[in-house]
């Protein structure tokens, strides 16, 4: 088609620009430049490409070619391509400029890439994002030369509540109240009103992405990934499976991928359910709370009945999936859909018409446009702010070319737009589903034979019902060389400094939750270090929002 | 909507509720509800098992692990790990495992979460080392393919020593045949 090759040719120019080279693979352009256009790059891509930018990711490739390097991943959503920005680093003493200033949303990922991998970007602000207080210094767990299963010795420190004269602490956490999940806030308030934010997160670290790249197998990646969450785990390993798939050129039979985005669908409502019924809770109206979980149940239900698992699905594998969908469970899963609709349907009109609902909601935590863009955030915490973007419409992987759905969109950006954009999704989720059963191809659901093979790259997004899941693999021997894994609550926990400033207090709690964050996901391989004094949250690298 | 038809709207809700009636269930002296295609626990059937080790190397959290001795291998299967995935069921070649629906595995005897398959391993018959192999990972093999009675039963090393005697017969032949 003209009008891609005019696009594509863009990219090339712009790599030819930065004294780079471009070379395009599939539906991704990789960009290689010198470190020193590295800024101008990226700063051209996400300002006047208007690429939307997801993450970046370190790799020590010292054992491959001698280099560390740093991959900024950015999507143009308007035209369905991956925009794959890389630069080499020296591997003494490793450098690289710092994108923050004019992308910043790459706050959080180039810290972890400094604390994982030692690589130090210059031009910013750094500070410890991912390893805890005591860690040894020099050792940076990603690096392939140091061994997975490696414990240094290091002595827990307890953290204190900062202590502040000028204004008043309100710790929230460890535990969030409503999410049972380990983070922490810290809420300045003067008299009622919250003035800033502090965020102390990553607990629960896990060292998946060293897991994956050294004992385990490809196809049991699948599992491990699916594990990332507890709610959206087969977003995590279909996103897996997909970017694996795409780096091997794999041709996964077009059943498997029906399935597979039947599943994504069955997932994304339970998810919604399960949010909305938290939601009503944190705003005190238990009895929609309860309700909402009770219909939850048959979706709970269906997945068991699709997949053999009421959640961790484990359907998928590197090629296909490995249940099938048969007449009889097609029929029984219409059957559930039609009867959640309709419960669904008269269930949320009559929750929504409760007076504390929509006044607690509407005009709180509201998230404006321009920052929402600024910080590249996701899902339906960027549509409510108005920001039209949807994986499964801008980059259609999976089955989703077959559907046709409507992406709601709402602008107040308000935690009453973040509720009615779920409310609306989900009946888009039901009606994909009908479609797809009704356009289900035959055929195999699982490629028998293939071959994977080394040093290729894959990156794919898949969107989860909390945003944009981003996977990222280098192919190696029978195992990924490089998995990295970008859950999109590590991109939407920034905004929710700009969501609860000047806000009442009383309404933090619902914020915070309107996200919906997934805390395990984001801290899947990081710590951060507290000191014990109070310290501005630097969410965004130090620019002022 | 009329004004009054809005401010009733919510208590709606309770002809929902009414509708409904109870929903929980008086688990465990009720059946709970599980679907059909349910995955839990696994069994490994001792009697068929060939300890071939396939299911080890699938098993993404190593619920399933292959323990070596001198003379024995012995597949442990341990509960607290498995994921109820049933990768171990795809790949067993001889079809030893089979998946059940049983999800209630509490317990407060820590044993009961261990299962054990004990296989004794080949000895050479030429030089009596301890091959890789279980006795019944090479039953099965000799009735899958066939190889000669002369190379069964014995370690790599005496598989090569004969090997490499009857490639040097072959060559020099015996004394007196064609050229
Ligand atoms: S079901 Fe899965 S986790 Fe359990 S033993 Fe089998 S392969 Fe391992
Ligand atoms: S794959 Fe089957 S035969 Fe082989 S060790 Fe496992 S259970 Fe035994």
């Amino acid at each position: 088609m003209e009008g891609e090759k005019l696009i594509l040719d863009k990219y090339i120019e712009l790599s030819r620009d930065m004294g780079g080279k471009a070379s395009i693979e599939g539906d991704t352009v990789h960009i290689i430049v010198p470190s020193e256009k590295l800024v101008e790059a990226a700063s051209k891509l996400f300002n006047e490409y208007q690429c939307d930018f997801r993450v970046c990711v370190g790799t020590d490739e010292r054992p491959l070619n001698g280099y560390f390097t740093i991959t900024h991943i950015f999507t143009d959503n308007r035209n369905g391509l991956y925009v794959l920005l890389k630069t080499y680093i020296e591997p003494q003493d490793p450098k690289v400029p710092s994108i923050t200033n004019a992308v910043p949303g790459a706050d959080w990922c180039e810290m972890e890439a400094r604390d994982l991998l030692g690589i130090e970007f210059t031009g910013r602000t750094p500070y410890r994002l991912v390893l805890p207080p005591e860690w040894p210094k020099g050792l940076h767990p990603l690096r392939k030369d140091v061994p997975y299963n490696y414990r240094p010795q290091i002595r827990g420190v307890s953290e204190k509540v900062s202590t502040t004269t000028e204004t008043g602490v309100i710790p929230i956490g460890p535990y969030h109240p409503a999410l049972h999940e380990p983070e922490y806030f810290e809420l300045y308030v003067e008299g009622e009103k919250v003035v800033d934010v502090k965020y102390r997160g990553f607990h629960v670290h896990r060292g998946i992405e060293k897991l994956g790249e050294t004992r385990m197998t490809y196809q049991q990646v699948n599992f491990l990934a699916e594990r990332i969450c507890g709610i959206c785990g087969f977003e995590h390993s279909s996103c897996y499976a997909l970017a694996v798939e795409k780096a091997a050129k794999l041709d996964v039979p077009e059943r498997a991928q029906f399935i597979r985005s039947i599943v994504l669908e069955v997932e994304r409502i339970h998810s919604h359910l399960l949010w909305l019924g938290v939601a009503f809770h944190v705003l005190g109206y238990d009895t929609g709370f309860m309700h909402v979980w009770r219909i939850r149940e048959r979706v709970m239900y269906l997945a068991e009945l699709l997949t053999g698992s009421r959640k961790t699905y484990g359907i998928n594998l590197i090629g296909g999936v490995r249940r099938d969908i048969n007449e009889e469970k097609k029929q029984k899963t219409l059957e559930v859909l039609r009867e959640l609709e309709k419960e669904y349907k008269g269930l949320i009109e009559v929750a929504l018409s409760v007076p504390q609902v929509r006044k607690r909601a509407s005009g709180t935590g509201v998230l404006p446009r321009e920052d929402a863009l600024k910080l590249s955030v996701e899902g339906p915490t960027a549509r409510a702010s108005g920001i039209d973007k949807d994986a499964r419409r801008d980059l259609p992987y999976a089955a989703y070319k077959y559907a046709s759905f409507r992406v709601p969109v709402y602008t107040e950006g308000d935690n009453l737009a973040r509720l009615l954009v779920r409310v609306d999704e989900l009946v888009e989720s039901m009606a994909i589903i009908e479609q797809l059963l009704d356009k289900i191809p035959k055929g195999p659901i699982l490629l028998e034979k293939y071959e994977i093979p080394e040093g290729r790259v894959g990156v794919q997004v898949v969107e989860a019902p909390r945003g944009g899941d981003v996977h990222f693999v280098i192919t190696g021997h029978g195992k990924p060389y490089r998995w990295r894994v970008r859950a999109p609550t590590y991109s939407n926990i920034p905004a929710l400094r700009v969501m609860l400033r000047d806000q009442p207090l009383a309404d933090a709690p619902l914020t915070i939750a309107s996200i919906d964050p997934c805390f395990s996901c984001t801290d899947r391989v990081l710590i951060v270090r507290e000191n014990g004094r109070r310290e501005w949250l630097r969410l965004t690298g130090g620019l002022k929002i | 909507m009329s004004f009054v038809k809005k401010i009733i709207k919510p208590v709606e809700v309770l002809v929902v509720a009414s509708k409904t009636g109870r929903v929980t269930i008086k688990y465990p002296f009720e059946e709970p509800w599980i679907s059909p295609e349910f995955r839990g626990k696994i069994e490994i059937d001792p009697t068929k098992c060939i300890g071939c080790g396939a299911c080890v190397n699938a098993c993404p959290p190593n619920a399933l692990e292959m323990i070596e001795s001198e003379d024995k291998k012995t597949l442990r299967y341990f509960v607290g790990r498995c994921i109820f995935c049933w990768r171990c069921i795809d790949v067993c070649p001889v079809g030893a495992i089979k998946g059940t629906r049983n999800f209630e595995l509490a317990t407060n005897d820590p044993l009961d979460l261990y299962d054990y398959i004990v296989h004794n391993r080949v000895k050479c018959r030429e030089c009596g080392k301890v091959t890789g192999e279980t006795t019944r990972m090479l039953k099965y093999v000799l009735e899958k393919a066939f190889v000669t009675e002369n190379y069964n039963n014995k370690c790599p090393d005496c598989r090569k020593k004969i090997f490499i005697n009857a490639i040097s017969m072959r060559r020099t032949g015996p004394v007196g045949e064609k050229t």
